[in-house]
């Protein structure tokens, strides 16, 4: 498929083109621009270079998209220029350009900046392949996002290959949470026994964002739900999240519209969710729209991160560099949801209590605290299918926007916030201090925020469930896809990854470091052990104030000072007289050693919280280090756990015909596409070195797809600050010799 | 010790067990201290130690001629200070007799080493007085005709850290003398150039009366001397000081060709000469006698590099400490951080650096000099060398690395660092050694395979710069320690590294001897290093051995575990049928380290 829609990219089809077109490869100089022919279809941007492509080992080559591909969906701005008339302008959907563009400058959701010149092509079909990539980027509805095209001619294409009856959700390990067994299944694996899967909103019959099955507290009659359901906003009742195996609860839910109700019906609520606590813990509410940034807040964060990472020129924003990433508040949010969701782990933990997330909505901030905090206390989550299990159950099926919220349509910029993405530089600060006790890696997570931008998977493209579950009947009518079919097959979520990936790629998602407990702990359908074992801390606990007696007092604020938990520290000298439970909770935690299978709390110091460089500098070419970066650590430890794999199959095959009479089935050695590790471990004919197309973008590549305009000199200029002499090009050219 | 508690002791700080001191500690609480061969208590004393992250901590300190260690008696708020009295910048008295307000009498003692500490005492009966004046003394050896502990340690080890490093064999590793340089021992009593090292390497067409006319005309005799040579391409790094030119502009044509004679050596057009300091300071020390090369030089290009002087340095850091000891401000971490320009500095150093190495390995010979030629000058050759020569990233190398640039061409330790004295605001004082670390730890995190040591080695060599325990960093220059017979009176601090060096191995190490390695000096990459600057505080204590580098040596642990086994299983078991082992072991030796951790939690998700 690569650089090639011409075999039949199903349901593919070009809307314009145009040849002799330049594509920009270094912001330098235009010696490596490529020349070929820019395609517009309507699933992507497309460039095709004349001569064939050199194949290039640093890059995940994904299976749907080229080298040079861009999905429509992933362009954020469509910006034309003509250099000599000075002229520059955004295009829109249906807009007319009354000059010749010479150039074309694609910004990219996922941060890079693509450029092509058209000094050689023919004028008008520039500009006629210009406008029709701004409207294809614009489509005026969902339906028309390819996806609904791609996803409907593979159905009937990839028909004969199914089997009747055979793994009906093509093998998916990841639940989906649509139905009540995944939810019964998440029940038993946290031991909520005293928590019931309620399908009062079967067909949307309740609340329009709710999943069809959601989980209540078991002295909750339907009757009951159904009559507060009208007190909430879209009629979200309380929705159980997790459950502690000490009993405690997580659970979020919407505001309460009518004033008078609040009280009596948060009483019933609080109540049951109390009921449902073995020890009777108490509940704890956090509002999170009054101790957390808005997402407008968030959304502008972002785009001054992303301002600084790529747009700003590279040597100019070095001098001020720490402060325009302070500026951008960005590494701020990251720390104030991780802070908080670091609280809620200490009411849930350390106090025993349920906690309640509460928000307007409980739509956007929700999803990310709720799902941070599951991360923290339960080392599932931690696996890989149990990380995409979180997404689905807390982002998907929790009704969180994606539609709205990343924009697809480009209808309403109000609306746009990148929450998921603040949620996953949360994961990725948490991985950052426990690089043990996740099974992913970070390349894991950019890749998963790059599949956002690719419209085929349900995952990201709705707002609801209801939603979702509309379109894609309209869409199976219309695709005549037999009634009862399910929707995960003919309209995957994105976490089959062979749909994107190679085997042999997706192994970069495997952390060589991870320490697992195998079977993600279920055993009789108790949890088995995660949580430490010495609770010191509950026994040395200092007095509960007052006011974090069961959340009830009038709906105050339970917590104490909020957003300052870590502040609290009291200045130079000043003895520590009552040190809080919560400095203490956090305190005995982090004096002892982390167990990797228990709970983890992020460090929380500033200092502490970085930026996430993979993500936000994959594309920039002055910040890639040649051979360098953590990445290089990675590789030798990958190479490690390879051979351990091939120890361990080869002491398990001795074991065999040794120990028992019957031989074990299992093959001499693990094949090589069946070897969990990207990098191999090396024979002793192999350099030991780090190969040389290693760098810190890895597996990104910087080549091509960072093009500001208007930066002149070398990119060796980063070394440059305050001096005055370029470096020779022989060293460049040396570089990795 | 039952329960893991908070320990704020410099545990890089490492200590042996001596029984000789032992008897007379009769106090329960301080028995578990483990004093060196040759330290002895001086004092210990109930007191209140003021913990700025735990408040008043009530509990025991003892004094000895090299440590105050401090140990909590309340059980429940488990505290242990472990600090050489070398670490001691500053002891000053807090409130006094009539103070009010509890905790208010005591001391106050500012350390070199990114800390405070604060002791309350009871108010009567003057009951501080004893141990302030015996910490005083203690702490500040040279300032009361004291000897430093270095010169009273009993430690013994089988390795001399002495030999690490010996000139000649260092030149000779890299190829010299030639044809083209030679080796003098005119300085051999220090009679050119009496901070210089007795052993030099010059052009080879140099005669030792245009080396003494030379030397007449660069700051303190510091004449421009070989530090390294590029293998292959023959070009040279040579260090020097500021020539004397003067506010009228002298000329000295002795200088003016000796520098021509280093270009000439590998025949380049033109030699390039790095003055490390900002354009205007070189100028202004014109006033002072000093200056830089102008156009008289034929054939050579002057660049300025921008780093700012000592002064500059030492405030920068002062004010890092600011923001992180003993909190780490909340607010505005960034901008604060920013506006301590530390990591500029180091930003700056490096991209100096870089210049330098680029330069050389393009095949041009470049001078190096600052004002003195022994503090940035020092920093950018070694880090330069460091970019270009593998063998200096080795745990041996990097002492020689150390040994060769920064002690033996005089880089001022007893001025900068201040060793046993109690001038704590001497001008002369400045982190420039502990910056030059920090560059190399940079360089490590950026190249976390290219280092044979690890972080803890850096830590190590920083703790004992201030120590006073090892005579490695002691005087200013090596007729200052020929004179004090430091090489056969004191132990080096490299006795104590390579005695048990496999603590400060990188498991990641893969050697690749031909590469050059450049760091990206940018802001986006250089991070404040976190596991020595904010060390003390306690929420990340349980952080410091980084955590990438303990799981590889785990896996480590469990491959050889495997290989074990499987060795095992082949001895044991010779029928044909099961021979299938020896086929395809892949290479097991690439590493050289055998970690002995246990790895009973130890799991790989299979």
């Amino acid at each position: 498929m690569e650089n090639n829609y011409d075999d039949d990219f199903i349901g593919e089809i070009v809307v314009n083109e145009v040849n002799f077109v330049r594509k920009c490869i270094s912001a330098e100089s235009s010696q490596d621009d490529l020349w070929g022919k820019l395609i517009c279809t309507n699933f992507k941007v497309s460039f095709i270079p004349q001569d064939a492509p050199s194949k290039q080992k640093s890059k995940l080559s994904h299976l749907l998209l080229g080298e040079h591909d861009i999905p429509l969906t992933c362009l954020e701005q469509v910006v034309t220029v003509n250099d000599t008339k000075g002229k520059k302008k955004v295009l829109g959907s249906n807009q007319k350009l009354k000059f010749n563009p010479t150039e074309l400058i694609l910004y990219c959701k996922d941060l890079r900046i693509i450029r092509f010149c058209f000094d050689e092509a023919g004028p008008e079909s520039a500009k006629k392949v210009c406008l029709a990539i701004a409207h294809y980027s614009h489509p005026a509805d969902i339906q028309l996002l390819f996806g609904f095209e791609y996803q409907g001619r593979r159905y009937h294409e990839s028909k004969g290959e199914r089997v009747n009856g055979s793994t009906p959700r093509g093998g998916l390990q990841t639940p989906i949470f649509d139905r009540p067994s995944d939810w019964d299944r998440e029940i038993k694996r946290t031991g909520a026994s005293e928590w019931r899967v309620c399908a009062i909103n079967e067909n949307y019959a309740i609340s329009q964002s709710l999943p069809e099955y959601i989980v209540v507290p078991v002295s909750l009659a339907d009757q009951d739900l159904k009559q507060y359901s009208i007190f909430y906003t879209d009629q979200r009742i309380p929705l159980w999240c997790w459950n502690h195996v000490n009993g405690s609860a997580l659970v979020r839910m919407a505001n309460i519209n009518d004033p008078l109700q609040q009280k009596k019906i948060d009483q019933r609520v609080f109540t049951a969710i109390t009921k449902s606590h073995p020890q009777r813990g108490e509940v704890v509410r956090s509002d999170l729209d009054k101790c957390l940034p808005n997402i407008q807040d968030i959304q502008s964060a972002f785009v001054k991160i992303r301002q600084i990472c790529v747009i700003d020129p590279f040597e100019e924003s070095e001098e001020r560099w720490l402060t325009s990433v302070e500026n951008s508040r960005w590494l701020e949010f990251v720390r104030a949801f991780l802070k908080h969701s670091a609280e809620m782990v200490y009411y849930l933990d350390g106090k025993n209590s349920s906690v309640v997330l509460q928000e307007g909505e409980d739509r956007d901030l929700s999803c990310v605290v709720s799902s941070l905090v599951q991360l923290m206390l339960d080392p599932h989550y931690r696996s890989l299918v149990g990380f995409q299990s979180l997404v689905q159950k807390e982002w998907v099926m929790a009704g969180h926007r994606f539609l709205d919220r990343c924009n697809h349509l480009k209808k309403n910029d109000k609306e746009e916030s990148p929450l998921f993405m603040l949620f996953l530089d949360c994961v990725w600060q948490m991985m950052n201090q426990y690089p043990a006790a996740f099974e992913f890696t970070e390349t894991y997570l950019t890749v998963l925020s790059d599949s956002m931008w690719i419209p085929l998977f349900s995952t990201f493209l709705f707002n609801s469930p209801k939603q979702r579950a509309q379109y894609l009947m309209d869409f199976a009518k219309n695709k005549a896809i037999p009634q009862g079919e399910d929707q995960v097959v003919y309209f995957p979520p994105v976490w089959n990854w062979s749909q994107q990936l190679s085997t042999k790629d997706q192994t970069l998602f495997n952390n060589p470091m991870y320490v697992g407990k195998g079977a993600a702990c279920v055993q009789n359908g108790e949890v088995k052990t995660f949580r430490r074992t010495k609770k010191t801390y509950s026994s040395t606990m200092r007095g509960t104030s007052a006011s974090q007696r069961n959340g009830l007092k009038g709906g105050e604020e339970p917590l104490p000072r909020r957003g300052s938990l870590l502040s609290e520290l009291k200045p130079d000298f000043s003895p520590v007289k009552d040190e809080s439970p919560i400095e203490r909770f956090f305190r005995d935690w982090f004096s002892r050693p982390a167990d990797q299978q228990g709970v983890l709390i992020p460090l929380l110091l500033p200092s502490h919280v970085a930026l996430w460089k993979l993500f936000f500098l994959r594309w920039v070419p002055e910040a890639c280090i040649p051979k360098g970066g953590p990445i290089t650590a990675y590789h030798k430890l990958s190479q490690l756990v390879d051979e351990i794999e091939i120890l361990q199959s080869k002491l398990r095959q001795y074991k065999g015909p040794s120990s028992g009479s019957t031989p074990l089935p299992s093959p001499s050695a693990p094949l090589p596409d069946q070897r969990r590790m990207y990098f191999k471990a090396s024979s002793p004919s192999d350099s030991p070195t780090p190969p040389d197309y290693l760098s810190s973008s890895f597996p990104f590549t910087p080549v091509g797809n960072l093009c500001r305009r208007g930066i002149h000199g070398t990119p060796i200029s980063k070394f440059l600050n305050g001096a005055r002499i370029w470096l020779s090009t022989e060293t460049l050219a040396n570089d990795t010799v | 010790m039952a329960s893991p508690i908070s320990v704020y002791n410099s545990n890089a700080l490492d200590t042996h067990i001596s029984s000789t001191s032992r008897e007379s500690l009769k106090m329960e609480l301080l028995a578990d201290v483990s004093l060196l061969p040759g330290e002895d208590r001086i004092i210990d004393k109930d007191i209140i130690y003021i913990c700025p992250f735990n408040g008043a901590v009530k509990g025991k300190v003892l004094i000895t001629n090299y440590r105050l260690y401090f140990k909590s008696s309340d059980a429940d708020v488990a505290v242990m200070l472990d600090v050489p009295l070398g670490a001691i910048s500053r002891v000053e008295k807090m409130g006094g007799a009539s103070s009010r307000g509890e905790n208010s009498y005591g001391l106050d003692i500012t350390c070199k080493d990114m800390r405070n500490l604060r002791f309350a005492l009871k108010q009567e009966g003057h009951s501080r007085r004893d141990i302030f004046e015996l910490l005083f003394k203690y702490a500040f050896p040279l300032s009361h005709s004291l000897p430093l502990f270095a010169y009273v340690t009993q430690e013994k080890y089988e390795e001399s850290g002495w030999n690490i490093y010996k000139p000649m064999e260092e030149f000779r590793r890299q190829g010299l003398p030639n044809n083209k340089w030679r080796i003098t021992f005119i300085n051999k009593n220090y009679e050119l150039c009496d901070t210089y090292p007795t052993v030099l390497a010059v052009p080879f067409k140099s005669k030792d009366e245009d080396l003494r006319r030379v030397a007449a005309f660069r700051s303190r005799g510091r004449i421009p001397v070989l530090s390294w040579i590029h293998r292959e391409n023959q070009a040279v790094i040579v260090r020097c000081s500021q020539p004397l030119v003067g506010m009228s502009g002298k000329r000295n044509k002795d200088d003016e060709r000796y520098l021509d004679m280093i270009r000439e050596a590998n025949d380049t057009p033109k030699l390039t000469i790095y003055d490390a300091r900002p354009n205007v300071n070189a100028v202004a020390n014109k006033a002072t006698g000093g200056g830089y090369e102008g156009d008289e030089y034929q054939n050579a290009e002057l660049i300025f590099l921008d780093i700012q002087n000592i002064h500059v340095m030492r405030e920068s850091l002062k004010k890092l400490k600011d923001i992180v000891y003993p909190n780490v401000e909340e607010s505005h971490w960034l901008s604060s951080l920013e506006s301590t320009h530390w990591l500029e500095h180091v930003k700056l150093v490096l991209s100096g650096a870089i210049q330098v190495a680029d330069k050389v390995s393009s095949g041009n010979s470049v001078v190096v000099h600052c004002s003195d030629g022994w503090d940035r000058t020092a920093q950018l050759t070694s880090l330069a060398m460091l970019m270009l020569d593998s063998h200096y990233r080795t745990l041996r190398g990097f002492q020689v690395l150390i040994e060769k640039e920064w002690i033996s061409f005089g880089h001022k330790f007893a001025s900068r660092i201040g060793h046993g004295d109690k001038n704590h605001a001497d001008q002369d004082r400045s982190p420039i050694f502990v910056q030059f670390i920090d560059c190399v730890w940079q360089m490590t995190k950026q190249f976390p395979t290219a280092f044979e040591f690890n972080e803890r080695l850096l830590l190590t060599i920083l703790d004992h710069l201030y120590s006073c325990r090892f005579g490695t960093f002691l005087y200013n220059c090596e007729n200052a320690r020929d004179q004090h017979e430091v090489r056969s009176k004191a132990v080096s601090l490299w006795s104590l590294v390579n005695s048990k060096m496999d603590i400060y191995l990188n498991p990641f190490y893969t050697p690749e001897s031909g590469r050059v390695l450049y760091p990206v000096a940018s802001m986006r990459h250089l991070e404040l290093w976190v596991t020595y600057y904010i060390r003390w505080n306690p929420r990340i204590q349980q952080q410091q051995q980084s955590p990438v580098e303990q799981r590889y040596k785990e896996l480590l642990a469990l491959r050889d575990e495997y290989l074990k086994k499987l060795e095992e299983l082949q001895l044991s078991d010779s029928s044909p049928s099961s021979r299938l082992a020896n086929s395809s072991t892949p290479n097991t030796s690439s590493t050289s380290s055998t970690p002995s951790q246990q790895y009973t939690h130890l799991q790989t998700p299979l």
